[in-house]
């Protein structure tokens, strides 16, 4: 359940704001790490800022969709759900400038699939891929390991659609005057889709999320839920209403302010990525494939826990979330 | 140690033939069971170490590792046949040890073959001297081992008759028992009285019953008297360790019951129904009907129902907070600030 889960316990945030200081100071660290040497001023032309950051990633996110629905074989929505919400928690502790979001984003379905139980075969996965497929899988099975690590191995998601389907079924049972709930599908899994460019996922419980995509969808369509809400819902705590209902206006404002960046903006920022990104991680780079070389040859162990990509400090994170990895 | 059993004839060990078997002879060499065979196939045989002439039957499976000690354990069965006084037919000490000593170098001599001639003209002349005295102990012994062997089969028989007793015993509490709560129901269903007293009375007079129990049984049956000691003064038996090991386990007071308490979950939300009603409700009517294959598996559409009203109401009541590892080491460093500050 939501309630006792490691999503409630240790990935929620307060606000909007809390989010972005996440995000500023994974920021701030990647780039005090890498630029030590520079001014601020040329610091600022060289790195990306958390804005510019906030843009990749939902130009990403999309990406991430679109790649699912050509998904072959095809690819339930919660599969699609978990996948982003690791990509959010990703890119939340770390910079996108240090680990490359192309691999990040292939590692998180993959990983999103085997979490979610829909069984695709590495090879299954690399045919729905563009070029070379052997490095396509060698990519995804290094960054496993460390997309897991940073989330902590806390890899159990709760997404909105389920609690979709209660509430849909509860209106149905409870509800009747209100004819014909399914004709809110439509308006609802578009808002649905939307709410996951938001950072709404990682500020609300998802049955709340899935009640303010009901009532969005039903007042588009010009009818009211609120009867339900307030009758039956909430008949005994009417304070609590209160609550809810400002978390769903919260919601719909974000999904409303949800704009997709401009191409040509994102085409620019990609190539300022490529400039500043960290060579470490990135597999095309020589170093990177110099270091890989170099571990081959001399047959390090991993018994350190240092994985081509992860530092000191992230290995003491791991040991920690090894001992929570049972949690749900 | 098996490679150390080596046929000194045709060297085999009992690594190579596990079933080899080492005999010995009488002065003490050893030889593999098929060497034997073979030496006396050719007519009766001569130890193929010392030459001495053998028989077949002085021939003994080896005991021990060593052939010489098989050889002397031989010799000294043989010769304590024949000198077997005891402690109780000298008037002192001394002169036992005496004897002793000197049925010990007889001994000695004949194994290690040390003046032979002579140590038998002393087993001679010993023979001739004592041969009463050496009859009368002969019958002695054979007279106390049987007494022994009496005793043993005396406790044997003590032993089974104590089982079969707390058998019947037990048997017997069982009918008593039976008997007691037909009686109970008897009562209740013919007797006027009132149906609590006669379950009082009842529990009252197996209670009685069972306090008397214990005493029976703590009487040990007395069978036949008989000796309970050897002559040295040592216990026979066990006769003192487990005469009360037959007594009925005493009855554990009363523990508190294990009571179930059904756990309790938290759904920060409204609470939904629980499963047993939802087909009360109605809710089953908007919800995919489990076919067939998916009932025998043992999956109703009630499990699906109820997951999904407890995730859809679970977490309504939910209200943003920052749980985030980012905000955990943000607020541990500004409290560290602010502790510095007051120290300051």
């Amino acid at each position: 359940m939501f309630a006792t889960s490691t999503q409630r316990h240790f990935w929620m945030f307060k606000d909007e704001t809390d989010v972005s200081n996440a995000r500023l100071s994974a920021n701030i660290k990647y780039i005090s790490s890498r630029g030590r040497n520079m001014t601020v001023i040329e610091r600022e032309a060289h790195f990306l800022n958390v804005v510019e950051e906030k843009s990749l990633i939902m130009s990403y996110e999309y990406q991430l969709r679109d790649f699912c629905r050509k998904f072959h074989p095809p690819m339930p929505r919660y599969v699609i759900g978990t996948a982003l919400h690791y990509l959010k928690r990703f890119y939340v502790n770390n910079s996108v400038m240090d680990y490359p979001p192309k691999e990040i984003l292939v590692t998180c379905v993959y990983l999103a699939c085997k979490v979610e139980e829909f069984n695709v075969s590495m090879d299954q996965f690399v045919g729905n891929l563009k070029g070379d497929r052997e490095k396509a899988a060698a990519i995804i099975l290094n960054n496993e390991l460390l997309l897991m690590q940073q989330l902590d191995y806390q890899l159990t998601v709760h997404n909105p659609f389920r609690p979709l389907e209660g509430l849909m079924i509860d209106m149905k049972t409870r509800f009747p005057t209100f004819s014909d709930p399914e004709r809110l599908r439509p308006g609802i899994d578009e808002f649905l889709e939307q709410v996951f460019y938001t950072d709404a996922i990682l500020i609300y419980s998802p049955s709340q999320i899935s009640l303010a995509a009901i009532i969005h969808s039903a007042s588009t369509s010009k009818e009211n839920v609120d009867e339900y809400i307030t009758k039956i819902l909430f008949s005994e705590d009417q304070k609590r209403l209160l609550n809810l209902i400002e978390a769903v206006k919260k919601i719909r404002v974000m999904v409303r302010n949800v704009q997709l960046p401009h191409r040509d903006t994102i085409k620019a920022l990609e190539k300022k990525l490529a400039l500043c990104c960290n060579p470490d991680n990135n597999s095309e780079s020589p170093a990177f494939k110099k270091r890989m070389k170099q571990s081959f040859d001399e047959e390090e162990s991993f018994e350190d826990g240092q994985y081509p990509s992860a530092s000191s400090d992230q290995v003491r994170s791991m040991l920690m979330g090894l001992s929570e990895m049972g949690k749900i | 140690m098996d490679d150390y059993q080596t046929c000194p004839k045709c060297k085999t060990t009992k690594y190579r033939n596990p079933a080899m078997v080492l005999m010995v002879n009488a002065c003490g060499h050893a030889l593999c069971e098929s060497c034997v065979e073979l030496l006396f196939a050719k007519g009766s045989g001569a130890c193929p170490e010392c030459k001495c002439p053998l028989r077949r039957n002085n021939f003994r499976v080896q005991l021990f590792e060593d052939p010489a000690v098989d050889k002397e354990v031989d010799i000294r069965k043989r010769i304590l046949k024949e000198f077997n006084k005891r402690q109780e037919d000298f008037p002192t000490l001394r002169e036992y040890n005496d004897y002793l000593e000197e049925v010990e170098t007889i001994i000695f001599n004949l194994v290690f073959d040390i003046d032979p001639t002579n140590t038998n003209k002393m087993i001679d002349n010993y023979k001739k001297e004592n041969k009463d005295i050496t009859q009368k102990n002969r019958n002695r012994q054979s007279q106390e081992e049987m007494e022994l062997e009496e005793l043993l089969e005396a406790e044997k028989a003590q032993q089974s008759e104590k089982a079969n007793l707390y058998v019947n015993a037990e048997l017997e509490e069982k009918k008593q028992k039976h008997k007691a709560r037909e009686k109970l129901i008897d009562e209740l269903m013919f007797s006027d009285a009132d149906a609590k007293s006669i379950v009082a009375s009842h529990v009252q007079a197996t209670a009685a019953l069972a306090k008397e129990q214990p005493k029976a049984a703590a009487q040990p049956s007395s069978g036949v008297v008989k000796s309970s000691k050897f002559s040295s003064g040592i216990q026979i038996g066990l006769r003192g360790q487990h005469t009360n090991s037959f007594l009925p386990i005493p009855k554990q007071e009363d523990l508190p019951l294990y009571r179930y308490t059904a756990p309790v979950f938290d759904y920060d939300g409204p609470p939904p129904p629980p499963i047993e009603k939802l087909g009360k409700l109605n809710y089953f009517a908007n919800i995919r009907a489990a076919n067939i294959a998916e009932r025998a598996g043992g999956y109703t559409e009630a499990m699906s129902c109820c997951r999904a009203l407890q995730e859809a109401l679970g977490g309504l009541f939910y209200s943003p907070q920052l749980t985030h590892k980012t905000a955990v080491l943000a607020t541990n460093s500004s409290t560290q600030d602010t502790d510095d500050m007051e120290t300051t």
